[in-house]
């Protein structure tokens, strides 16, 4: 494969559903394009019912696009071969009660066509990965929320996949859970793993991301590089080193005299994704 | 990240099935199913002590006990297996969707056809196991109470002063109402035709959201399946409508769909104490293949294309 092959590859993406009581399908995705190249960490957010578990089950050929194509690492979606290159954790996932911790990861290891020794140092590694060690022979029945998510996401890395899709991954979950999801996802992002993760914690979002994607009713309705997306257009940022109060005054004399420029503050003019994400969807809304 | 261990197509579609198979009754076992074989002992225990008001004379004494064993086992084994095939088909399906399992394994280079493959053989090889259990149950107890009877009635026979041709008779009849390779073909028509309903069960969960819709109609298409043939021939036979085309068509469409289950009345021939012919068990073989292949064929169409 070659290397500028996309990790991800979402074009036009459309997925009508049928409805009982109306005739009209519902559109839940609507001409939706996402590029993620390999080795990115892209957060798609947008309010619930927006489209995003929808786009994320389309990518995994858990349900079929009515127009549009998917690829990961080009491949079609709907292929089963692009599923090796992919881990998925789904919002709230409950495996099966009835195993233990490294019973879950042996189970869907074999189903990647591990096996033997191999896979035995695979379940250790991942357990040592995801702190759940000392939960290995306990029964999935007992474990926490911010357990289960633990053990899901270890269950998504079981054969070593180049993407991992993370759908909700910190809901339900305490804010020291929520805290040791967020640092896996940045230990995968050292690694070299693309994650395509979607969220409603901004605040995490904006901490692991490169790329984020806002969607709204079915359509995206901004994109781009994080650090773009958040900054403010017409502001610009001069960061000194080492300034004293001295120059700093000189520096707002200087801007004073300019005319058309004004100095509002010396800082760093950075909104939050969370404004940047209440201002597009109260702009798409009036 | 290391170079990834899985390249495409790695695993093949045995191994997964299997796996998938291997779990699905390992969760079964786990949810504490074979309880049951306490009941069936209880069954087959109660059976040996139920006595039945004497018809005959003498000398068919203790043959009723080992009829009414074979009767009650064979009727609790088919209880069980078909209770059992339709009730955990029609859970583990839904239960998958509901509880968001299923999107981690087809999120796996899992294809569908694997996923339903290694439920179905699940199910049936916990079938398997627990008739295999009660089978060993009920033809040890079969076995020993065989030999009482035997000894029971050679000696009354003894007694009566009978000629040696005539015991000799008597001992025949007896071994012929104890354990045999026909009683061993009547487990496997039980086995059968759980495996038929099961499949069956399969092909209602693919397109059903609910575990109690698929339980009712796969047994409403069990109870089809008792009277179908009869249904069939009335109506080929009954009336004018019978010697139509379309009317033939018709009836080979239904015996198609509904499985025939009058072809499993082998089982109380064999409790009558009558041997089923091997002709009958590979054509009842056939038959039970034909549609639990038929049946998880349909069920892989339907949910090959189904949305999650």
């Amino acid at each position: 494969m070659a290397e500028n092959v996309p990790a991800v590859e979402i074009r036009n993406l459309v997925k009508e559903f049928k409805t009982s009581f109306r005739r009209q399908p519902l559109r839940a995705v609507d001409e939706v394009s996402i590029t993620i190249q390999a080795g990115e960490v892209y957060g798609l957010i947008g309010p619930n019912g927006s489209g995003k578990s929808t786009t994320m089950k389309a990518l995994l050929g858990l349900v079929a696009p009515t127009s549009g194509h998917c690829a990961i690492f080009g491949k079609d979606s709907l292929k089963v071969d692009s599923r090796n290159d992919v881990g998925f954790l789904p919002e709230n996932p409950y495996f099966y009660k009835h195993l233990t911790g490294a019973e879950t990861l042996r189970f869907y290891g074999k189903l990647c066509g591990l096996g033997g020794k191999l896979l035995d140092e695979r379940v250790n590694e991942l357990l040592a990965l995801v702190d759940l060690e000392n939960a290995r022979d306990r029964r999935i029945g007992g474990y926490s929320k911010g357990m289960l998510q633990r053990i899901g996401l270890a269950q998504a890395l079981i054969q070593e996949p180049r993407l991992v899709i993370l759908d909700e991954p910190t809901a339900g979950v305490d804010p020291v859970g929520s805290r040791q999801i967020r640092d896996l996802i940045l230990k995968l992002r050292e690694r070299g793993i693309t994650v395509f993760l979607c969220s409603h914690l901004l605040e995490q979002v904006q901490e692991v991301c490169d790329h984020v994607g806002i969607i709204f009713r079915g359509k995206m309705i901004r994109e781009g590089r994080l650090e773009e997306l958040i900054a403010i257009e017409d502001q610009t940022e001069i960061v000194l080193k080492d300034c004293n109060p001295e120059l700093l005054a000189k520096i707002q004399a200087l801007v004073g005299e300019s005319g058309g420029a004004s100095f509002i503050r010396s800082g760093k003019p950075r909104t939050t994704l969370e404004r940047l994400f209440l201002r597009e969807i109260s702009e798409e809304e009036s | 990240m290391s170079t990834p261990v899985s390249s495409p197509g790695k695993g093949s579609h045995i191994g997964r099935t299997l796996t998938i198979c291997m779990h699905t009754f390992t969760q079964l076992v786990r949810m504490k199913v074979f309880y049951f074989l306490a009941i069936f002992a209880v069954i087959l225990i109660a059976s040996n002590f139920f006595d039945l008001p004497q018809h005959n004379g003498p000398e068919s004494n203790g043959s009723e006990v080992l009829g009414l064993i074979k009767s009650w086992s064979l009727g609790a084994m088919t209880l069980f297996s078909v209770v059992l095939s339709v009730v955990a088909t029609a859970l583990l399906l839904p239960k998958d969707v509901e509880d968001r399992t299923l999107y981690t394994i087809l999120a796996k280079p899992v294809p569908r056809i694997n996923y339903l493959a290694g439920k179905l053989l699940g199910v049936l090889l916990l079938v398997f196991v627990s008739l295999a259990l009660m089978d060993l149950l009920m033809t040890g107890l079969l076995q020993v109470r065989t030999s009482m009877v035997l000894s029971d009635q050679l000696a009354a026979a003894r007694h009566l002063g009978w000629n040696e041709a005539a015991i000799k008779s008597l001992e025949s009849e007896i071994l012929e109402s104890g354990p045999n390779w026909s009683l061993q073909g009547a487990v496997l028509a039980v086995f059968v035709r759980s495996a038929v309903m099961a499949s069956l069960a399969l092909l209602i969960s693919t397109f059903s959201s609910s575990t109690i819709f698929t339980t009712v109609v796969s047994f409403l298409m069990y109870f089809i399946g008792h009277f179908q043939a009869d249904a069939r021939e009335f109506y080929m036979h009954g009336g004018e409508a019978g010697t139509t085309t379309v009317a033939k068509l018709v009836s080979l469409l239904v015996s198609m769909v509904f499985p025939d289950f009058q072809l499993f009345n082998v089982i109380d021939a064999v409790i009558e104490g009558q041997s089923i012919p091997a002709i009958a068990m590979v054509k009842l073989l056939a038959v039970g293949v034909y549609y639990a292949l038929f049946f998880t064929i349909a069920s892989w169409f339907v949910f090959a294309d189904k949305e999650f």
